[in-house]
Parts: structure tokens; sequence; C-alpha cells
């Protein structure tokens, strides 16, 4: 039992290690393992064969071994399997017995010596077996240079083995002096009781010839019945490869290498000298040293080659090698490959190439069409590359071959790739230009076409496309036409018209139309001549003095106007002929026209035959015939179309009515191809003029220059004399220039009312028609003097000024008093002199004033009161006169805080007091304007004024106001107001106060200053001298101004 | 394009033009009896092969930086130049002046002779090589084409001159001898600079040799 652990233990520690370690290891770590623990098991004893351990080969031999006792050599063992009751006998410690059978197998082992030693006896199964199958043997290494690929062969000894089993093989290429490995490759086999040979190739991305190759294999034999554990086979012999130089001349590797562009490349060279450097083009590169002086450089991603490759070169001390590397692409898929035929003899492939590949000459693609259903292949092959253009194989057709499967191959030596196209052929048919093309007359209207179409088309039908041009126009007409094997066709071509020069041209297709083959060279054919087959149009005219007839024929290929060889002449009388006219030929005559010399009176409008309409132009006199047209009798209208139809030229056009060869006049009528405006305007004159109005008349513009039907006349008229360019722009609406439009073109004459006398109009006259406008004439007239208007016009005036002047004279007589009373009293009355009346002419100063005047400039004091119980404050606007300002100087009453203006405008100073408000700013703690107050209360209201405020009539008063103010103490000064007029004697009351101070005005005191204007005393410091020298002041009592402003308050 | 085009003709037709003495000359040879009694002038061939090799001179760096640019990096770097590169196919034309001055007439014919005619086959070589090489470079390959042609041209004038000067006619032998066939790429890069190179050596050379003829044989 204990022997059976120690068998097994091993066993499983070796299949554990058996990848890693080598079997050497595994060999001497089991044996010792397995000498450990038989020892135990066998409790110490010496001289005992121990550590039994067996591994097989083959499967079929098991070669044991074991450890002898300790002791002099000599021993002999015999080895006795219980199970084959059969012993073997060994002189050493070892022993080959044939396989055993699965399951336990005691094993005894009996060292027969001197010592006697005991026997062992071990329990040994296919489990504790190691199959280590023998190293296997390299045949043969080659190399192959060109491909850089070693090819390796080797016997499996696959008879050796009784079993079929999986083998794994361990390929190692080594390289260089150290041994290193390049690549470790794994091959699987299977043994199957023979030998067998095998290969194996590998390709190196180095050269070969870079440096030496070394080759060892070995193998695992994975035997599924097999249930011991297996190992790896030792390591094969090495086998080893290298390149020998023939000269001492530098070599490099690989030569005239085809790459794909972006691949790494390893180039080396192989020299006996120390090799300086590499380079690539002109770039260095690093050496990579190999063995000996080879080294060698990687290129990555390689861009693509030039025409003539990739140089790269290794300098050493005396010489240059070097090698070329073409990189490029594998062929591109053919693009648009296409099959026709242009004869079904050669079928035409085209293809374009795609992506140029990079590779020239030798290296360029080639190209094979091949077809499938007949195997044929066609093989194309050039040098130089290029993609814009398409590149084309013949392929010789297969007789009755309609159906091709083409499959082009493109190659090259860094790939291949290929399309195909399956084709109908009969459905790919573009033929050949048609060659010797001829044209042969059949008749006059019909001709044959004959050609040459190369190529063999006998079973399928063409489409030939035949133009023909003709000075009328050109047709297009298809043929269809068997095919033929002899490439000749022939077709005819009939409604020709005779005598006519055509040009033909032909192509041609097949029924499947694929495609076109180019026109042919074009023919000129002149038809044969017909017999004219109707007679020509005929018409006739008499002459202008009625003795000769004139026939007018048209020539039957070309409508043209009748010219003179167009017409006969021939005298006849009045009688009724029919005149014949037949075209000839040189084929034969037509058919006669036939018309009547004389016109058939117009008595019946049911025609049987045709309509005629002849036209000319109506504006020359006498016969005219410019052309003429038959129109069917069952048309009811008909287009003219002449190319000597004008615009703007009247022609007149007749209707004929057709019976039996004779005509009859329908109608006739005129018209215009276009209507123009007239070229001239139309002649007029003045027939008659008075004051007020002219007389126009004009002519008609003739009908050659009216060019349209006339629609009327405008008639403009303006004043305006010659030579001025008044009447420039008529149309624009000038608001002074009339505009008649006359539309009754009958209309001859136009009066023109309204004017005025003796003025120059200028008057325009312009005809219009549908066309537009004419050019305008123009004309200037004076209109006659008008006498009466003239002696009104001065009468009426000087009848108006002398009733006037008598009915005022009455008037001032009349009213005498009252004017006297009124603006020259003998003595003025003082109530109305006002203060504001005379003040314009005071203020400008006259010194030498009438007792009348007053002076109007009082110093016009206003008061701002803030309250009655405060001290009055004055800030006020003292609005005083320039004399009253001259005063304040003089007073040197003056507080600071008095603002002065010089006031003085006597209309606005009337405008200023306002009685109403002047109450009112009576009242408390309001505006006071005083002295205002108190120059117009006596006005508005000499009584109350008086008593309602004694105190407001401190301050300016005038002088007519002094009888009611009750402050005063002269009685007879009472008195001598009631006169109405106070002279100005009492001086003293005038100056004793200073009448513009404020504070008088202010306090209640009874003496009540006043500063009246009209004063003799007051204008006797107020007035400045500068005034003196008003112009005004001169006035004797009145101005101007004054009446005027009197007069309201009158 | 169109300019060199004609100039090539134009080269052509002196070609043929210089090339026609040869026969002519061949002619006399074949004629021995009358060789030496009515031997020709060989001033006229003389000038007639200096005038040409004066022609071929202008072209020589043409035709060797026309090649070197069809032949990628390095090749067609600036100043590119491979003093190493040799073919043992051809002679080489340096010599010491004192050698080559010593020479004899016949010599001197005959080394020029030899080299021209083992010129003309590399040339023919070279321009098959580029074929492959350069099959899109219809310029190099006409180049190539036209100074063999040449070359041709001289090895006539110089028949004419040595048969002039009663020296006898090498034969055309076989210069080239095996050519490697399987030559790679760069083998044939090299191969056709070290041709193009050495006939414009050889070509100054004639130059120097003709004019030394030319001066000799004026009088």
């Amino acid at each position: 039992m204990g022997v059976y652990f120690c068998l097994r233990w091993p066993s499983q520690m070796v299949r554990s290690k058996r990848m890693k370690a080598s079997s050497h290891v595994q060999w001497l770590l089991s044996s010792v393992l397995l000498l450990c623990l038989v020892d135990q098991a066998n409790g110490q004893k010496k001289g005992v064969p121990r550590g039994l351990k067996c591994v097989t080969r083959n499967l079929e031999v098991w070669d044991c071994s074991w450890k002898g006792p300790s002791g002099p050599n000599g021993t002999v063992y015999e080895v006795c399997i219980k199970s084959r009751d059969h012993c073997y006998t060994s002189v050493k410690p070892s022993i080959q017995i044939p396989a055993l059978l699965p399951g336990d197998h005691e094993i005894t082992i009996y060292p027969q010596n001197d010592f006697g030693s005991s026997p062992s006896k071990f329990i040994l199964n296919e489990e504790s077996i190691s199959f280590i199958p023998e190293a296997p043997e390299i045949l043969d290494l080659a190399a192959e240079f060109p491909t850089d690929t070693l090819h390796v062969e080797w016997n499996d000894r696959g008879s050796v083995f009784p079993r079929h089993a999986n083998v794994t093989w361990q390929i190692r290429l080594l390289c260089k002096k150290r041994m290193e490995t390049i690549a470790l490759v794994t091959y699987n086999s299977t043994l199957n009781g023979q030998d067998t040979v095998h290969h194996w190739s590998w390709t190196s991305d180095m050269p070969l010839q870079c440096a030496a190759h070394h080759v060892e294999m070995r193998r695992y034999i994975d035997d599924p019945q097999f249930l011991g554990h297996k190992e790896w086979s030792g390591w094969s012999p090495l086998k080893s490869i290298s390149w020998s130089s023939p000269d001492s001349q530098p070599k490099v590797f690989p030569a005239d290498k085809v790459i794909l562009v972006g691949s790494n490349i390893t180039v080396c060279c192989v020299s006996q000298e120390k090799v300086l450097s590499a380079q690539i083009g002109n770039n260095n590169c690093p050496l990579i040293h190999l063995e000996g002086e080879n080294v060698a450089i990687k290129i990555y991603n390689i861009s693509v080659s030039e025409s003539s490759g990739t140089n790269v070169i290794f300098n050493t001390d005396s010489n240059l090698a070097g090698t070329v590397i073409f990189a490029g692409y594998p062929p591109d898929i053919p693009k648009n490959l296409s099959c026709e035929t242009h004869d079904f003899k050669e079928i035409v492939c085209t293809w374009s190439p795609g992506r140029l590949t990079g590779l020239l000459g030798p290296r360029n693609t080639s190209y094979t069409l091949h077809e499938s259903f007949s195997g044929k292949n066609v093989t194309f092959k050039r040098t130089e590359e290029s993609t814009n253009e398409s590149y084309q194989l013949m392929f010789q057709m297969t007789p009755n071959q309609e159906i091709y499967h083409f499959t082009l191959n493109a190659r090259n030596p860094l790939g291949q790739s290929e399309s195909t196209i399956l084709v109908n052929i009969t459905t790919r048919v573009s033929p050949h230009t048609p060659t010797s093309f001829k044209v042969k007359d059949v008749n006059s209207t019909t001709v044959t076409l004959s050609w040459h179409l190369p190529g063999n088309f006998a079973k399928i039908n063409l489409l030939c496309q035949i133009e023909i041009k003709s000075h009328s126009g050109q047709e297009l007409r298809n043929a269809t036409i068997t095919g033929v094997d002899n490439s000749s066709y022939l077709t005819a071509m009939d409604k020709l018209n005779p005598y006519t020069n055509y040009t033909f041209r032909i192509r041609c297709a097949t029924e499947t139309l694929w495609k076109w083959s180019n026109w042919a060279t074009e023919k000129q054919h002149l038809t044969l001549e017909g017999f004219p087959s109707k007679g020509p149009d005929t018409w006739r005219e008499w002459s202008s003095d009625g003795k000769n007839l004139i026939i007018y024929w048209k020539t039957l290929s070309l409508s043209e106007i009748p010219d003179r060889q167009h017409r006969a002449e021939i005298q006849l009388d009045r009688n009724d002929y029919v005149i014949s006219v037949v075209a000839k030929n040189s084929v034969g005559s037509s058919p006669p026209s036939k018309i009547a010399s004389m016109e058939i009176p117009n008595d019946d409008p049911n025609m049987t035959c045709d309509y005629v309409i002849k036209w000319c132009n109506s504006s020359r006199p006498g016969p005219c015939l410019m052309d003429w047209k038959k129109v069917p009798s069952n048309s009811t209208e008909a287009v003219i179309e002449s190319a000597q139809f004008r615009p703007g030229v009247r022609y007149r056009f007749f209707l004929y009515g057709c019976r039996q060869q004779g005509y009859q006049l329908l109608r006739s009528v005129i018209g215009y191809t276009e209507e123009l405006a007239p070229v001239v305007a139309p002649n007029f004159t003045v027939e008659d003029t008075s004051a007020d109005s002219i007389l126009v008349k004009w002519e008609d513009v003739p009908v050659e220059e009216l060019r349209g039907f006339l629609r009327g006349y405008v008639f403009y008229f303006g004043k305006g004399e010659q030579g001025t360019s008044k009447m420039r722009g008529l149309e624009s609406g000038r608001a002074d220039i009339k505009v008649k439009n006359i539309t009754d073109v009958s209309q001859k004459t136009l009066r023109i009312a309204d004017l005025q006398g003796k003025t120059s109009y200028h008057l325009v006259l312009r005809a219009y028609t549908d066309g537009g406008m004419g050019p305008e004439k123009s004309m200037y007239v004076v209109t006659k003097e008008n006498s009466v208007g003239l002696i009104i016009a001065i009468l009426i005036p000087v009848a108006v000024a002398v009733i006037v002047g008598v009915v005022t004279s009455i008037l001032c007589y009349r009213k005498r008093e009252w004017i006297k009373e009124t603006f020259y009293p003998d003595i003025p009355n003082p109530e109305n002199c006002k203060a504001l009346q005379f003040q314009k002419s005071v203020c400008e100063g006259n010194n030498g004033l009438k007792t009348l005047e007053m002076n109007p400039c009082t110093p016009n004091n206003v008061e701002v009161l803030e309250s009655r119980s405060t001290v009055p404050k004055i800030e006020d606007t003292e609005i005083i006169s320039p004399v009253a300002e001259h005063a304040l100087v003089g007073s040197e009453a003056e507080p600071e805080n008095h603002v002065v203006v010089s006031y003085c405008p006597p209309i606005i100073e009337e405008e200023i007091p306002n009685p109403a408000t002047a109450d009112e700013a009576g009242g408390p703690a309001q505006v006071i304007y005083i002295d205002v107050q108190s120059m117009y209360q006596p006005q508005a209201k000499p009584g109350e004024d008086a008593e309602a405020e004694p105190a407001g009539g401190s301050g300016y008063k005038p002088q007519m106001h002094l009888p009611v103010t009750p402050a005063l103490e002269d009685e007879d000064d009472d008195l001598d107001k009631a006169a109405g007029y106070r002279p100005q004697a009492n001086v003293a009351t005038w100056t004793l106060v200073s009448p513009d101070s404020p504070r008088s005005t202010d306090s209640n005191s009874e003496v009540v200053s006043f500063g009246s204007p009209c004063s003799i005393n007051s204008r006797q410091f107020l007035i400045p001298p500068k005034d003196e020298d008003s112009p005004k002041s001169s006035g004797g009592g009145w101005s101007f101004t004054n009446f005027f402003q009197n007069k309201p308050n009158d | 394009m169109n300019g060199r085009t004609s100039r090539q003709d134009r080269a052509l037709g002196a070609d043929l033009w210089f090339s026609l003495p040869a026969p002519l000359c061949l002619m006399t040879l074949l004629m021995p009896p009358f060789r030496q009694a009515a031997p020709i002038s060989p001033a006229e061939p003389i000038k007639q092969a200096y005038s040409l090799a004066l022609y071929m001179q202008k072209n020589t760096s043409t035709l060797l930086q026309t090649y070197l640019q069809y032949q990628g990096s390095p090749f067609s770097d600036p100043g590119f130049s491979a003093p190493e590169l040799q073919l043992s196919s051809l002679p080489p034309a340096a010599v010491s002046f004192k050698t080559w001055h010593a020479l004899e007439d016949a010599e001197r014919l005959g080394r020029a002779q030899e080299a021209f005619l083992a010129l003309t086959q590399h040339l023919q070589l070279v321009g098959d090589d580029q074929i492959d090489l350069n099959p899109g470079s219809p310029i190099l390959l006409a180049q190539l084409g036209a100074a063999r042609l040449r070359a041709q041209g001289l090895l006539g004038n110089m028949a004419a001159i040595m048969t002039a000067l009663g020296l006898p006619v090498p034969p055309e032998e076989d210069t080239l001898g095996l050519v490697p066939f399987g030559a790679s790429a760069f083998e044939r890069k090299c191969r056709g600079y070290v041709v193009t190179r050495e006939y414009g050596h050889w070509t100054d050379r004639a130059v120097r040799d003709l004019a030394l003829l030319k001066a000799k044989y004026s009088a």
C-alpha cells in the first residue's frame, strides 16, 4: 500500500510540472521522491531494491528501474510479475517489460547477491507510468531564399506506436549566435500506425540570407487510452541553415520585393566589412546588428513607391550596396465592366482600373478575361497604368453563343481582384458606323439607299434611322432591316418630292437599341424629275387700258410672288375667254389651270369652286396686283402671309368667288398688317381771328403718310409767343394748355372761343391712329384787340372815384358840426384828456405840449404786498417811464431792493389794467398794483372809487379825478374840479410829497401825493431833456396815434 | 517637348550623316590592292568625328542627370555620385595623362573604338532595364536611345579614320558578354548609372583624342 502511494504521488507531481521542467529534472525529482517514500514504507530496510519507476517511450515496452541495495556490484535481480507468472532476470537495476494490462500488478524484485538481500514488492499499474516519446528528428531543413521560407521535414515514426493518437509538435526557430528564439510554433498531427513524413513551412519576416537560422522540435503524444501521465519528448537535434555570399561584395536582401503600402519590412545587408550607414531614399535608418558584420534595418509603414521603386542603400567604407523595394497596392476591383459587340464577331469589354496600384512594368496589374461557358481566356497586360483611361479587351465570339459570363481577373504581385458580368450579347450591339453609303434613283419620288455595315448580323434585325434633309426641312425615318452576314444592306425611301435636292445620312442600331452607331457620311442627292401633277396657280388682270389681259401664274415648287417670268400679256377683246396655263418639264406637262378672262357678274354667292383673295397696295392708283391666294371653298377665313407686307402700308384685299373658271368680286376691304403713327401732321390754317376766338381749318393727311386708320386729331392751344418754348411738353398736362380731342375724323374746322384779346396763342394740331400720335404742327396766332373792354376798364374806376368823392363831401358837409366837435374843438374837452391817450407822444418827449396833452408817463409803482399786517416789503417792479426814472434818481429815496423797470409803451399800458383784477387785488395779502388801479378807477367808476377805498387813491391820480377825492382839503378845488378842468395852479400840493415814494403810497396818510403826468409841475421834472428832440413833439395837438387810440373809447 | 524632339531629330540626322562614310570605308577595306595605293586623307573623317564628339559632349551631362532623376532618391538627389560603382565589362576612361599622351594613333583609336562599342551595347541594355523600371518615362528612354545611336555614329567615324590612316579596323565583338539577366533592380539602376557616367567620360576623352588627331593631321 505504501509503495502504491509512493508511486502515485510522484507521478502526480510530475504531471503537474511536466510542461515546465525538462524531462531530466522531472526524472530526478520523481526519483528522489520515490526513494524517500519507499524508504518510509519499508521501514529503513537495508539491501532491499526500492524506488521502482517505469516509463514508456512507445507504449509497448515499459522501462522500469529501481535502486539496488547498497553493496558490491554484481547483484542479479529477478523481477517477477505476479499476474504473468513470469520472472525476468537482470544484472542491472532496470528492466524492460512488455506493457502490462490495465490494473494493478504486483511485481517482486529479488536481488540475488551474496548478502542475501530480501525481495521487494511493488504494485505497478499504467497510471504510474510516464509516457515520454522519443525526441523526433528533423529529416530535412531547406530554405527558399526568394520567398524567405524555411521548409522543415520530419518523420513521425507512427509505426512505432500501436494506436492512433494526436501528436502536438513544437517547432522552435532560433537565430543569431546567442540562439534567440525567434519563433515557437505548434503543429498538430495524428499518428496512424505508419511512418509519415510531415512538412512544415515558415516564412521569415527577415530575409533568410541575413543570418543563420536553426530549427529544433519536440513532440507530445496525446494517447487517450493511455492512463499514465504523458510528457513532452526531448528536443530534436538542431538543424541549421545559412547563406553564404558567393563573393566578398556586400549583398542586400530582399531584392526587388513587392510589398503592400503601409506594411513593415526588414532589409538586411550581408557584408564582410563594416556597414557604416543605411538609408531609404535619402533618410538614414538606425542599424540593427546581426551576426558578423551583417546589419538590418526595419522600415515601418512604407509609403507608395515611385515608378522605379524605393531605394534602400547600405554604405560601407569602400562600397555601396542596395536594393529596391516596390511598395504598392493590390489591384482594385475593375470598375464599370461592360461588354458589347460592334459586329457579332468580337466582344469588346471595357473597364476602368480604379485605384492606381503604384506598381509598373513587370509588377503592373495583368488582367485576364475568362468566359465561363466557353472556358476561353484573354489576357491583357500593360506596363504603364493610368486611371482616367478605360482598358479594353477583345474576346472572339463563339458561334451560336448568346449569353456570355465574363470574369475579369486583375492580378499583381500583391493580390488579385475580379468582377463579373453576364451579358446577352444580342442586346449589347453597338454597330460600327455604316460605310459605303449610296443613294440610287428609282423614280422621281423614290430612291434606294445602300450601305455597308461591318459584322455578321444574320440573326437579328437592324433598326436604321435615316435622316432626310431638304430645303423644306428635315425628317427622320426608321427602317427595320433584317440583318445579313455579308454586311450589305439596302432600303427604299419613297414619298420624296421629285427634282428635289435631298441630303441623306444613316445610322443603325439593333432592335433592342443598345447604342446607335455614328452617323454615316451624308450623301446629297437630286431626285428625278416628275411631270407636274397639277397646273400652276393662275390669275389674270386686265391692264389699265383695258385692252390687254395679263395672266399670272405661280411656279409649282415655290410659292413666290409672280415676277416677270411668270406672266404673259395677251391682247383680247372683251369677250369671255378661258385661258389655260400648263406647266411643262422634261418629263411632261401638267393638267391645265383654267381661268376665264372676264369677271362674272356678282349674282350668285353660292360658289362652286374655291375663293381667291387678291391684294395690292391700296395707296397706289390704278389696277394693282401684289399676290393672290386660293382658298378652298369650304373655308371662311384665311391667314395671308407675305414677306411683302410692311407695317404702316394700307392694303386692299379683294375676295373673289369662283364659278366655272370665272371669278366674281365678292368684297373688298382695306387693312394694315400693323398700324403706325402718322408721319406728318395735318396742314392747318387759321381762317378767322376775333378778339376772343380763332377758327382753325385743316386738311386731311394723305393715306401713305397716315400709316393707319385715322382715329382723330388732338388740338392744343395756349398762350405763347413764337420763339418761346412754352408749348413744349404738350402732353404733360399743363394747366395753361388746353387740349381738344377731336374724334370726329370728318371734322375739319374748330373754333376756339373764350380767348383773350390781343394775345399771342400757340396752336398745335396732331393726327393720331391706333398706331400712335403723329407729329405736331404748330402755329402762333394773335387775337384781335378788344376796344369795348378797354373803355369799360377805364370808365368804371373813374366813375367810382367820383361817386365816392361826392358822397364824402355830402357827408362831411352834413356832419361838419360833429366833426368839428370831435376833431377840432375850440376848447379841448378835458374829459378827453386821458392819461394814456397821448402818452406815446409824450413819451417821446415833447416839451412843447399843448394844454390838452397830459403826460401819460406816470411813474407807476407796483408794490407787491405779502400781507397787510407786515411791514410792506417792497419788492416790486417799479414801472416807470424814463422820465420817472429821472425823477427817482433825483429824489434818491430808492431802497436797494427795488427793482426798477423802465416801462413805457402806452398800448401795453392800456392793456395791463384790468378793473376786475384791480378790485380783487385790493384784498388782503394780495398783490396790489396800486398805481394802475388808481389810474383807472376814475375812468371806470368815477363816483364809487373814492368812497370805497380812500386809501386806494393814494399814488397816482389823474387831474380829472381830483375832485372826487374826499381827501382833498380844498373846497375850491372841488368847485374847480366840477368845471371839468383844473389848471395846474396848485403846485404846492403836487410837489409836497414825492409822488413816487412807495412809502407814501403805502401809508394811509391824508396827504396823498400825486405825481400827475399831466401836471405842469410834474412835467417840469419828469420829462428828460433829451426827449425834446422827438419829432412827434411838434405835432399840433393830436397825432394819428392818439386819434386812433381814442376812437374805441368814443 | 517639341523643340527637344526636333533637336533629337536633327541629331539623329547628323548621326546618319556622320555614319555614312563608314560603309564606304569598309568597302575600301575589302579592296586591299588599292588600300596602299590610294589612301584617303584622314583630315576629313577626323573633322567629322570631332564635330560629332563635340555635339555628343554637350548632351552627356543631360543624359546622366535625366537618368538619375528617374531612379529615385538617393540617385536623384542633387550631387549624387558613386565613383566606387564600376562595371567590369566597361573599360574605364580614366587614364594617366602621360600614358594617354604617349599613345600611338592605332592604340588611341582602338581603345576608343573598343569603349564606344561597349557603350553602345551597354546603352541598349540600360534602355531595356529602364523599360521595366520606368515604363512611363519616354523622355529617358528616348535619350538613352539617342545616346546609343550617337555612339554608333562615332564608331563609324572612327572606323573611317582608321581606314584613312591605314590602320586595321578591329572587328565588332560582343564586349558585354554574359549579361546577368537576373540582376536586381538596384543592380540595374547602378549599371545604368555607371554606363551613362562612363559614356560622358569616354565622350570627353574622345573629344581630346580627336582634337589631338585633328591637330596632327590637319596639315
